[in-house]
């Protein structure tokens, strides 16, 4: 199934742009972050620490709403479904 | 009105747009561009669809909070130039103090939460404004 992985500002620019990325059935937030670390070494180094740990600054949307890190491992998505990934906002 | 737009907005145009007889006062919040030490412009970016929702759920907090007659959020995005307008609240209501402590209440939830990012942009380089909030998810 296929998933939109969709990024900004910095995150936006280290990922390279929009994805739609191709995930298995219940495929869950956390392996999806995986795979958008997989894209490129640029990308892996703007989401993850170097244990592997998502960055602390990295926030998690799912069809527009805000996702808990720690619910990120366990979410579940759906065809169709929409993840955004952002750093901490600076508008105003 | 909510809006997040890459057009420049007419500020007495939208104060007409909500001014009422029984506002004794509309307290104008605009932000612009600074020049800070070399900059020459700035890039804004937003999740746009999220970024409207929550400038409508802030609006809808401030009603709640304040006892107010009118609120208007216009959020620019794209490229500004130092002078530009970024930002535009208006906030109307009977009596000053109310129209001015929403204002202030909408200004400091929109810099905590709504998804929109500048990068400066200036002779030296580029640098994204580091955000002021994780939005208590840490």
């Amino acid at each position: 199934m296929q998933v939109r992985v969709r990024a900004f500002a910095r995150l936006r620019e280290a990922i390279g742009g929009e994805l739609t990325l191709e995930v298995p059935r219940d495929a869950t937030m956390g392996g999806l972050l995986a795979m958008v670390g997989d894209v490129s070494q640029e990308a892996r180094e703007a989401l993850f620490e170097e244990s592997g740990e998502l960055r602390g600054h990295v926030i998690l949307m799912h069809n527009g709403s805000r996702v808990r890190r720690a619910e990120a491992a366990t979410l579940t998505l759906a065809e169709g479904d929409e993840v955004a990934l952002f750093p901490p906002v600076a508008g105003g | 009105m909510i809006s997040v737009t890459r057009d420049d907005f007419d500020l007495n145009a939208e104060l007409d747009r909500v001014r009422r007889p029984d506002m004794g006062g509309l307290v104008t919040f605009l932000g612009v561009v600074r020049n800070d030490g070399g900059l020459e412009a700035m890039e804004l970016e937003a999740y746009e669809e999220v970024a409207v929702k929550e400038l409508e759920t802030i609006r809808d907090e401030a009603f709640s909070r304040f006892p107010i007659g009118a609120v208007t959020v216009i959020h620019r995005i794209g490229r500004l130039r130092v002078g530009e307008n970024i930002l535009l609240i208006i906030v109307g209501a009977g009596h000053r103090k109310e129209a001015f402590d929403a204002c202030e209440y909408i200004l400091e939830r929109i810099k905590q939460s709504v998804p929109i990012w500048k990068k400066e942009i200036g002779k030296d380089g580029e640098r994204w404004v580091p955000g002021e909030s994780s939005g208590g998810d840490a």
